[in-house]
């Protein structure tokens, strides 16, 4: 029963806060109903007892992808009102579509069951809740049975800070920097020069 | 505790190797001064013609890996040479270009290196989760790499619209990679094909789950109806990263479609064959057509390459060993034809500044011979004119075609296939009917650049007499994929 | 009312098709486009550990957190892309992403 208010309740204000995403006016209100969405994401997930994916989620998802998002939108002057022109044309189409990819769905999703296969014996099965907590239990497998997409998940995330350097950094023709290396690396005979001199010549 | 074993380093050796030749490149460039760049494009495109080497000679057999995420086989050795040998010419090509862009930067060749690693590892994927990861490492740097002119509209509106799309369609892939999942409760393709054995009747998550997977992938290889980016993409990236998307990236997609639908979707044939039938018509009739109009030159290759999955993809719906060896031959002579065809692209420029327009190239008959009769051998080729090799890689694809009783689709692929011979034949007409107008092309003069083209023709040209080695690896690879 | 696997189905069901719906509404406006992407990624980690949890393997699990860690890194590089746009045209209306109707 009690089960039944939390889930209604997550997943109601999930759809309302999803719906703010796509149709809210300002771009911050945008991202701060993605934030929302996010939340009541992390609240379901905790109910499905993967409590470490909900509070993964509320890190990495909120805490660095969302705050990305919110440094974006403000960091770029952003006309909305000539953004927004052409919306109300295209929403009847948009909606008859969306409606009837839901409706299938919907359809789907009623009398969905798993293979027979899939309930006989599955690849990781979880350990019991009470024995192991569910990070505990991840652990256990993330670093030997999936060390191979925990290797490929680094390389990624390299290539997305390499590729975002690449696009957008710039170096200011102004700035003066040091280098270290090279001040150390001086030496004398570089930057002194002994001349002897008669008394009454110039130097040149 | 589960026991755990630890997996066969040897048999994803090629892969390590890639990858820490790309760190240390990336480092390399990172210490390096400006003039060391070049360096790292050349190391880079050295490391990866050596690994296509090694691959050849050493990938034989069917291992599987790392929890079975990673196989292994004969068919996968055989697309990675090609992705590495696509990717090697690529990096050998750009250099010129990029120097005079002034965009040469030594991200370039390593985000390359990074994406061929991720082409590398999705045609190795064994598993959902490795296909997805696969594909994101291939697909993260050539969003990067479309926008690498940064200081232009056109290179980063192109980098922008691939990035929508490409993300959309990942999603996409990843809905029906889950309903794939929940229905038969395992990632992994053996085990999936052990669930969806074709007795009794498939569920309609799995059909579902399916077509959006094969939506994802689609657009990968720029299919119709998920090909919309192609043109506008191939027109607005920079010239040489545009001859990487067009030689390489569809290699490996195809080779994931095609381990996919032969895995683990093998039983089920009859769900998945009108679904591919008609993204392949669709999508040799559109390259037909749509090309008609296109003056820009980028544009007609970026149709003309959406043609050419369409008939590789006849190969697969034919579903059979000889269907699977057409896909080889067909991929790996349209990789040769693209390196020849980008090769000319890149040479055509007017008193410095690139041109792209098809009536640019007008004269070059009277001007530059040598360079039109290669251009020729290119054109005649990828409309399929006998004795060239592009005929043959139809051939054989029509006649797995054939054989599977698929009569009204190798029509349909021959009647296109004249269609589109029109707008290969009018850039030969332009180049020698028309007359040479005062500003005609620049003499090409980048060594690198000839010599390619040179090779790639002569390949074409020669391969009615030598076509065995291709044939024969072609053939083990294939079988390797069945007898898993 | 007992909460069973396809209400959970219907509701990722119901975010995928917002997600999409919002990216054929919001056409010109990159940065809607990129959190409706982000509502659909949503979507596919709901449905994968709902399956988790009912079919009682952590595999879906292990999956909706490597698509967590890739989508961090696709919103990294698709927000580095848009911003890179900007500097040149000082505008995110993209006329042709009508391109995604096909």
């Amino acid at each position: 029963m009690i089960e039944a208010v939390f889930f209604y309740v997550f997943a109601t204000v999930l759809v309302l806060s999803a719906i703010g995403v796509i149709t809210a006016r300002n771009p911050v209100h945008s991202v701060l109903f993605l934030i929302l969405a996010f939340f009541n994401a992390a609240g379901l997930f905790v109910m499905l007892g993967a409590e470490f994916i909900a509070m993964i989620m509320v890190i990495v998802y909120v805490g660095a992808v969302a705050v990305l998002f919110l440094f974006v939108v403000m960091m770029l002057d952003i006309n909305f009102a000539e953004l927004r022109k052409g919306m109300m044309k295209h929403a009847p189409v948009g909606a008859l579509v969306g409606f009837a990819l839901l409706a299938e769905f919907t359809w789907m999703f009623k009398s969905w069951s798993p293979s027979s296969a899939a309930l006989n014996g599955v690849a990781q099965p979880i350990p019991d809740q009470a024995a192991i907590s569910n990070t505990h239990a991840l652990g256990e497998i993330l670093y030997t049975q999936y060390v191979y997409l925990f290797q490929i998940s680094g390389l990624i995330l390299l290539v997305a800070m390499v590729g975002a350097i690449t696009l957008t950094l710039r170096r200011r023709p102004d700035s003066r920097r040091q280098s270290v290396a090279g001040q150390i690396s001086r030496r004398p005979e570089d930057v002194l020069k002994v001349e002897k001199i008669t008394s009454g010549t110039g130097v040149f | 505790m589960n026991s755990f074993t630890p997996p066969e380093l040897i048999t994803a050796f090629p892969e390590i190797f890639l990858a820490i030749m790309s760190l240390m490149l990336l480092m390399l460039g990172v210490a390096g001064k400006e003039e060391k760049h070049k360096t790292v494009s050349n190391f880079a495109a050295l490391t990866l013609l050596l690994l296509a080497g090694a691959v050849y000679r050493f990938c034989h057999g069917s291992n599987l890996t790392f929890n079975d995420m990673f196989i292994n086989d004969t068919f996968g050795a055989f697309m990675k040479v090609l992705v590495l040998i696509g990717s090697a010419v690529s990096v050998y090509m750009s250099t010129h270009y990029l120097e005079r862009q002034r965009i040469m930067r030594f991200e370039y060749p390593v985000l390359i290196m990074f994406s061929t690693l991720g082409m590398m590892l999705m045609i190795s994927a064994h598993d959902l989760i490795s296909l997805y990861m696969g594909l994101e490492l291939q697909s993260l740097p050539l969003y990067v790499l479309a926008a690498f002119q940064r200081d232009t509209v056109r290179s980063t509106e192109a980098g922008l619209k691939y990035f929508v799309l490409g993300a959309l369609s990942s999603g996409m892939l990843l809905y029906g990679a889950s309903l794939l999942y929940g229905y038969t409760g395992t990632t992994e393709f053996t085990h999936m094909a052990n669930v969806l054995n074709g007795t009794g009747a498939v569920s309609l998550g799995v059909i579902v789950g399916m077509v959006l997977l094969l939506s994802g992938l689609a657009f990968k290889i720029s299919a119709v109806p998920f090909h919309m980016w192609t043109p506008d993409v191939y027109e607005g990236a920079p010239t040489s990263v545009t001859a990487f998307f067009a030689i390489v990236p569809k290699i490996a997609a195809l080779a994931l479609i095609t381990r996919v639908f032969m895995g683990p979707f093998g039983h089920i044939v009859h769900e998945w064959r009108q679904v591919i039938v008609f993204i392949s018509v669709a999508s040799m009739v559109l390259g037909a057509v749509a090309a008609v109009r296109q003056t820009n030159i980028k544009r007609l290759l970026a149709y003309s390459s959406i043609g050419n999955m369409g008939y590789a993809l006849v190969g697969l719906v034919a579903a059979s060993e000889e269907g699977v060896k057409a896909i080889m031959i067909f991929t790996a002579i349209y990789m040769v034809t693209s390196i020849g065809a980008f090769a000319v692209v890149l040479m055509m420029k007017q008193r410095d500044r690139m041109v792209e327009n098809i009536y640019d190239l007008a004269g070059l008959g009277q001007t530059q011979p040598m360079l039109a009769l290669a251009m020729t051998v290119m054109m005649f080729s990828m409309a399929g004119i006998p004795p060239l090799a592009g005929f043959f890689g139809k051939l054989f694809v029509f006649q797995a075609a054939i054989n599977a009783h698929l009569y009204a689709l190798s029509i349909i692929g021959v009647l296109t296939s004249v269609v589109a011979a029109y707008y290969y034949l009018r850039v030969i007409k332009v180049m020698y009917f028309d007359a040479a107008s005062d500003d005609t092309l620049d003499r090409a003069e980048d060594r690198r650049l000839n010599g390619l083209l040179a090779v790639s023709a002569l390949a074409l040209v020669l391969f009615i007499i030598a076509p065995g080695p291709l044939l024969t690896t072609a053939q083990a690879a294939a079988q390797s994929l069945f007898a898993l | 009312m007992q909460i069973g696997m396809a209400h959970f189905l219907v509701l990722s069901a119901i975010l995928f098709t917002l997600g999409v719906f919002g990216i054929f509404l919001n056409r010109r406006n990159v940065i809607i486009i990129l959190m409706s992407i982000e509502l659909i990624l949503l979507s596919v980690t709901i449905n994968l550990v709902t399956f988790s949890s009912y079919l009682h393997d952590l595999t879906g699990q292990v999956f909706s957190m490597f698509i967590l860690t890739v989508a961090a890194a696709e919103a990294a590089i698709g927000l580095a892309v848009l911003v890179s746009f900007f500097r040149n045209k000082s505008s995110i209306a993209v006329e042709d992403i009508s391109s995604l109707k096909g």
